[in-house]
């Protein structure tokens, strides 16, 4: 369903490299793009992979690429490329159990981090995290628009579970945004590749292969792409490839909220675990307890707002996620102050219902 | 405009050392970029780290793009593959390389000759790292003192160009910066319609020079001692580039594939809740496509469904197994906390539920199908023992023990089937008809162990 996703927004180019559980969006793509007059062909390896799909980009195409977590640590260098050179890119990063090769078949949600930190200087790749088949489709298609409209790479972080599960989706039920394509540059006259009008704007882009010359480079540069130590054009450019993220950031936010007034327990879960956390929900409801939960799409930048809002007279917050250590929790920490935070996290399979409500029981009791 | 000034300007300041090589190359690329008389929109000058990397600021007309350290040869190659799927045609890549570089990028080298991208890559070969102080590199010289190796290098040099061979690059040359011929060569490298690389031999002026006893002339003698042919380098008979192989296909295009249609019914499935279901048997014995088949009949019937399939890494041997989930509304949770129902068809898929933890969650009403081959030490849940691998074949037991439960539960009807097994394939349709059959009469006959 992410393949197709990708397809409906529009992804004329997949270069892919196998790896468990990302592998069957790649076949998908090698089977299909041909047919929409798209190009999918294998690299050599991930790095190669993500290079492919950033040169196709700058010449103006909607690229993806899949992998899971091994391949990802070798993409971050190119996707720290893209994020400079502000090309488009989606990657999709199909989480298995980690560290290293880990576990190929096991399910994970432990690279939330590793997308959160993965820039060096810190900067926020947008995330989006589906929970199921139909999710995987609809957030494909919103990272798709929101890394053309900001010219940024954004993944999608799904994971074994969530990748390899056969389920029922109803086609008619989606819910699919309207397709967004890059700002081209109108005119040559004047044109500077990474001019932007206000300090958290995207420039236009020239493709390379068009009529306006395209100068692109990953290395510190003023407007004009010329390469340029400190001055404080080049500043300035560096803190607008932050600012334009976060300037969005309430308008990337996606979330279902499941919020009962009264409650004074937020239970936030994302990916695969939101599944089980509804779930757990409706048991711990239907025996009286008054709880709220949020369920989060959007990972990166952190829906503050919706935050704010879901956890607004709370007293405690549980954070439901299949990971050792909370990674989303302690990312989330900052914004939840003067709340009690409990984290529920396993490894190795999924959290059932049963133990969220159970943890949640234990604390509430 | 005089044509020059589309290229490298004549009065272009270039930054490199006295002496350096790349100001050489930068000067005979902007040569052989007028008498191709290339449109200017028409290149991208792709460079990687290193001096070399300063080369892009000084072609103030062509596209430019700086890239990473070695992987200037990939994102050009991702360029190049852009073209096949565009209405405009016939961008030309040139990459701007260095030995460093083109080491640590061997990869993206070695795929852009077997792809045979059109692409034009210039390795400038001065035997080190030069930008970041001096170091060897993979193709230091014997003996090559750095700052590194300040006793010599004892690592024997690669021959680039040998392995690109390998690769089935259709243009290999090689020529030293201060070749008159260089020129020529970068021009015949432009015309080359596919992967053509250029190893530019020449000299770091601020350190090889430095610290080895050499001068432009001596390094033709290192060349010529490492057995390193100069010029045009025999390639394999010319062969198609990627975009005319890929162009090729996109003429007939497989058709995009239609969305599975899923039979609809008019009798629906009598059930109220969540059943939880695990098959498990042996891999290539068709377990989790008779785990599909019923999942597929559950949603003629109405019913949403989730399919998780495990296997060890192998794929083809040992257990295979599939947890289920069948429910008239939305499934959430897609787990297995304590299963209604386990199939199990075989010894490995036995085996696998004892180490995965399933059976040891089975509850006293949980209703296990086992097979009666399989060696059950104590009795699970409500069990019952079913001929399945002897009566059906180990091929069919699981489509065979999913009919068994289903007559024992009527959950679904059986026009549910019948709509699935319809938009099998004929030879496939026969087989699970039968499989179903034999599934149903043992259903009848069966006897409880417990």
């Amino acid at each position: 369903m992410l393949a197709e996703g990708a397809l409906a927004a529009g992804c004329r180019f997949f270069a892919g490299y196998p790896i468990t559980p990302a592998s069957e969006i790649y076949e998908v793509m090698m089977r299909e793009l041909p047919a929409f007059g798209g190009l999918a062909l294998s690299a050599p390896d991930e790095i190669s992979s993500l290079c492919y799909c950033v040169g196709a980009s700058l010449r103006g195409l909607k690229a993806l690429t899949a992998t899971s977590g091994p391949g990802w640590a070798l993409m971050i260098e190119s996707a720290q490329y893209a994020l400079m050179t502000e090309t488009p890119v989606v990657v999709a990063l199909v989480q298995r159990l980690g560290p290293s090769t880990g576990g190929a078949t096991q399910g994970a949600q432990g690279d939330v981090s590793l997308t959160e930190y993965s820039i060096s200087g810190g900067y926020t790749l947008p995330v989006f995290s589906p929970s199921n088949a139909a999710e995987c489709f609809e957030l494909t298609v919103h990272a798709f628009n929101w890394s053309e409209r900001l010219r940024t790479p954004v993944l999608l972080l799904s994971d074994k579970e969530v990748g390899m599960t056969t389920e029922v989706v109803d086609d008619e039920a989606l819910q699919i945004p309207s397709l967004v394509s890059r700002k081209m540059a109108a005119s040559k006259a004047n044109y500077a590749p990474y001019d932007a009008p206000e300090p958290e704007s995207v420039p236009a882009f020239a493709a390379v292969g068009g009529e306006i010359k395209a100068t692109v480079t990953g290395s510190a540069h003023d407007v004009q792409g010329r390469l340029r130590k400190n001055s404080p054009e080049v500043i300035s450019g560096l803190q607008r490839l932050q600012r334009k993220i976060e300037a969005h950031a309430e308008e990337m936010a996606l979330v279902r909220p499941d919020l009962d007034p009264d409650a004074r327990c937020l239970l936030i879960s994302y990916g695969v675990t939101a599944r089980a956390a509804r779930q757990a929900v409706s048991k711990l409801r239907s025996q009286g307890v008054r709880i709220s939960f949020l369920q989060i799409q959007s990972l990166f930048p952190i829906p503050r707002r919706w935050l704010d809002w879901a956890a607004a007279g709370m007293e405690a917050v549980f954070v439901a996620e299949e990971n050792l250590t909370g990674q989303y929790r302690a990312a989330l920490t900052p914004y939840l102050s003067g709340k009690r935070i409990y984290g529920i996290n396993r490894i190795g399979s999924l959290i059932s219902p049963t133990e969220i409500a159970r943890a949640m029981q234990g604390v509430m009791a | 405009m005089t044509p020059e000034t589309l290229y490298l300007s004549p009065s272009a300041q270039l930054p490199y050392c006295r002496g350096c090589g790349h100001s050489l190359v930068v000067r005979q690329l902007s040569h052989a970029l007028e008498r191709l008389g290339l449109p200017p929109r028409s290149v991208v000058l792709t460079t990687d780290i290193g001096c070399v990397g300063l080369a892009d600021s000084l072609f103030p007309y062509l596209h430019t793009v700086h890239t990473t350290h070695g992987r200037s040869t990939a994102f050009a190659t991702g360029m190049a593959l852009a073209d096949v799927v565009m209405e405009s045609q016939g961008l030309k890549p040139i990459v701007m390389i260095g030995d460093g570089g083109a080491m640590i990028g061997l990869l993206h080298l070695v795929h852009a000759a077997q792809l045979n991208v059109d692409i034009t890559v210039l390795i400038h070969n001065n035997f080190m790292f030069g930008m970041t102080g001096g170091q060897h590199s993979a193709l230091s010289p014997l003996n090559w003192v750095t700052a590194t190796t300040p006793d010599g290098n004892s690592t024997p040099p690669l021959d680039l160009l040998a392995l690109l061979r390998t690769a089935h690059a259709t243009f290999l040359a090689r020529r030293f910066a201060t070749s008159a011929d260089l020129g020529t060569t970068i021009a015949g490298a432009l015309n080359h319609s596919g992967f053509a690389a250029v190893e530019i031999v020449e000299l770091c002026t601020a350190y090889g020079a430095r610290w080895n006893q050499v001068t432009g002339a001596s390094i033709e003698g290192i060349v010529e001692q490492q057995g390193q042919a100069i010029g045009e380098l025999e390639t394999e008979i010319e062969r198609p580039t990627f975009r005319d192989l890929y162009r090729h296909e996109l003429k007939s295009p497989r058709p995009k594939r239609a969305r599975p249609a899923v039979p609809r019914i008019n009798a629906t499935a009598r059930l109220a809740g969540e059943i939880r279901l695990v098959i498990a048997g042996t891999a290539g014995e068709r377990v989790q496509s008779a785990a599909a088949l019923l999942c597929r009949s559950a949603l003629a019937a109405g019913l949403y469904s989730t399919q998780k399939n495990d296997n060890p890494v192998t794929q083809g041997s040992g257990f295979s197994l599939s947890e289920i989930c069948l429910s008239p509304k939305p499934i959430e949770y897609t787990g297995m906390e304590s299963p209604d129902v386990v199939l199990v068809v075989s010894e490995d898929g036995w085996k696998e539920l004892q180490a995965n933890g399933t059976l040891a969650a089975c509850r006293e009403e949980t209703l296990l199908l086992v097979d009666s081959q399989i060696d059950v030490i104590l009795p699970i849940g409500q069990m019952m023992r079913l001929p399945l691998r002897r009566e059906a074949n180990p091929q069919r037991a699981a489509l065979c023990a999913i009919a068994a439960w289903l007559e024992k539960e009527s959950l679904l009807p059986a026009e549910a089937w019948d709509a699935v097994l319809a938009a099998e394939p004929a030879e496939r349709r026969v087989e699970s008809a039968a499989a179903l059959e034999i599934g149903r009469r043992l259903a009848g006959e069966v006897v409880s162990s417990s």
